[in-house]
């Protein structure tokens, strides 16, 4: 058996398309993450709220996103769409497919942290005089937003390593280049293991930095 | 009355549709049974075993699975070993898969109340007939729902096979997709992605309501 020859070292003479890719990771990332947080909060909100037609039209969105693969979304908005006349850059197909996907998956994290919130409270809240929606804005959403917030910052994660499906409609992100090197230099070990560190590397910085979010807004005396 | 192109279609995304499920089963039966071990030694009171399985776990929990599949699928070979996209995809899924049961496992047991394993101690019980009678049967019930879940998301995982070339659901659908753009010019991409969508819903909701009643007669319990 021949040995495998390993240069940790050609990383470094494709730094520069790397970065870019990093870069256009990051950017999806980071449009995916606020947009998911957006929609699953407000999606959330509105079916603790119990409006009706309202609760079950995100119902139906919430199942439909959750219960089918995320590749099989992104190739419907980038195959399909065109074909009823409505065209997507491969990155609008990025950021849009991940806040869809996180946005349902938030939507029902949100739910359930507001509908943990002890329903004694909304009515002490309606004795005291508040509306409906104000006993909601001060009291279910702080605190079911703090019940939420594991749940909802797993997802963010999920939605920052699923950048990487844009792989398939060909977008340059950092798994894409990562693979067009490979493919013309097979340096597979050296390259393949820069990105798992990268993305790992992440990954973990996240975590860390949603331990502390969490830690941080805990509720007093809760569990 | 069905257009022409449907059947041939239909058919050869049915064969699709049986290697996905080929996929799913092969990798969730080992992702579940090598996943319960890991859990199992991480619970253990040996720390070098504990360290040893939460590196496997954080790696290949944090690594995007496209990228396990793709460091399989090429690195692979440069080691000298022949695989088919198929069983790198297995491996690739299996090894994201037992990771994530591990962690399952690890926090089920670790869910059942001290005071339990602590009873049984006082009533003279060893280690093991603690684990076995006392935390097991618990921590197994508290397991089911997540595990449930986890399921549904390797089903829906098994579609990234795609994009080292296996031959599942989604690539017959793009193939057909390709093949019709070639021969009429005409792409159905919206009748047969929209297909491929029904049938994994069609999968996974029965598998989701189910996880969120157990998680829900395990809150009333």
């Amino acid at each position: 058996m021949t040995a495998v020859d390993f240069e940790p070292g050609f990383v470094f003479s494709h730094l520069g398309p790397l970065g870019q890719g990093l870069a256009r990771t990051l950017a999806i990332s980071a449009v995916g993450t606020a947009g998911a947080l957006a929609v699953g909060g407000l999606l959330g909100a509105a079916s603790a709220l119990r409006i009706p037609v309202v609760r079950q039209v995100i119902g139906a969105y919430v199942e439909v996103f959750r219960n089918t693969p995320l590749l099989v979304q992104i190739f419907f908005l980038y195959f399909a769409l065109p074909e009823a006349g409505v065209k997507l850059s491969a990155f609008t197909v990025g950021w849009l497919s991940l806040v869809l996907w996180g946005g349902a998956y938030n939507a029902e994290n949100f739910r359930a942290g507001f509908e943990a919130v002890d329903p004694k409270y909304v009515e002490a809240c309606r004795a005291l005089g508040f509306s409906e929606l104000a006993s909601f804005r001060r009291v279910v959403l702080p605190l079911g937003t703090r019940t939420a917030l594991p749940s909802v910052t797993n997802t963010l994660i999920s939605v920052f390593k699923n950048s990487s499906f844009m792989i398939a409609i060909g977008y340059p992100e950092l798994t894409d280049t990562a693979v067009d090197i490979v493919s013309v230099t097979f340096r597979a070990f050296e390259v393949f293991i820069a990105i798992g560190v990268v993305y790992l590397g992440l990954v973990w910085i996240f975590s860390l930095g949603a331990g502390l979010i969490e830690r941080r807004f805990a509720i007093p005396g809760g569990h | 009355m069905m257009p022409l192109w449907v059947g041939p279609v239909a058919r050869y995304m049915a064969t699709g549709l049986v290697t996905t499920l080929a996929l799913a089963v092969v990798s969730i039966a080992v992702s579940v049974v090598l996943g319960t071990l890991l859990g199992a030694l991480l619970v253990l009171p040996s720390r070098a075993v504990r360290l040893a399985v939460r590196c496997y776990v954080e790696i290949w929990r944090g690594l995007p699975i496209i990228v396990t599949l793709f460091f399989i699928f090429f690195v692979l070979p440069v080691i000298g070993l022949r695989f088919d996209t198929f069983v790198a995809a297995a491996i690739g899924l299996c090894l994201w898969g037992s990771a994530n049961v591990a962690e399952v496992v690890r926090g089920a047991v670790q869910s059942v109340p001290r005071g339990q394993a602590d009873a049984a101690a006082a009533l003279g019980f060893p280690w093991r007939q603690r684990m076995r009678y006392v935390v097991f049967p618990q921590a197994v019930r508290r397991a089911v729902p997540p595990l449930v879940g986890l399921v549904v998301n390797l089903t829906q995982q098994t579609s990234l096979a795609t994009v080292i070339g296996v031959l599942d659901l989604l690539q017959a659908s793009q193939r057909s997709i390709e093949r019709l753009t070639l021969s009429s010019g005409a792409t159905h991409a919206v009748p047969i992605l929209g297909a491929v969508l029904v049938v994994y819903f069609v999968i996974c909701l029965p598998l989701t309501s189910l996880s969120r009643r157990l998680e829900r007669s395990l809150q009333r319990a």
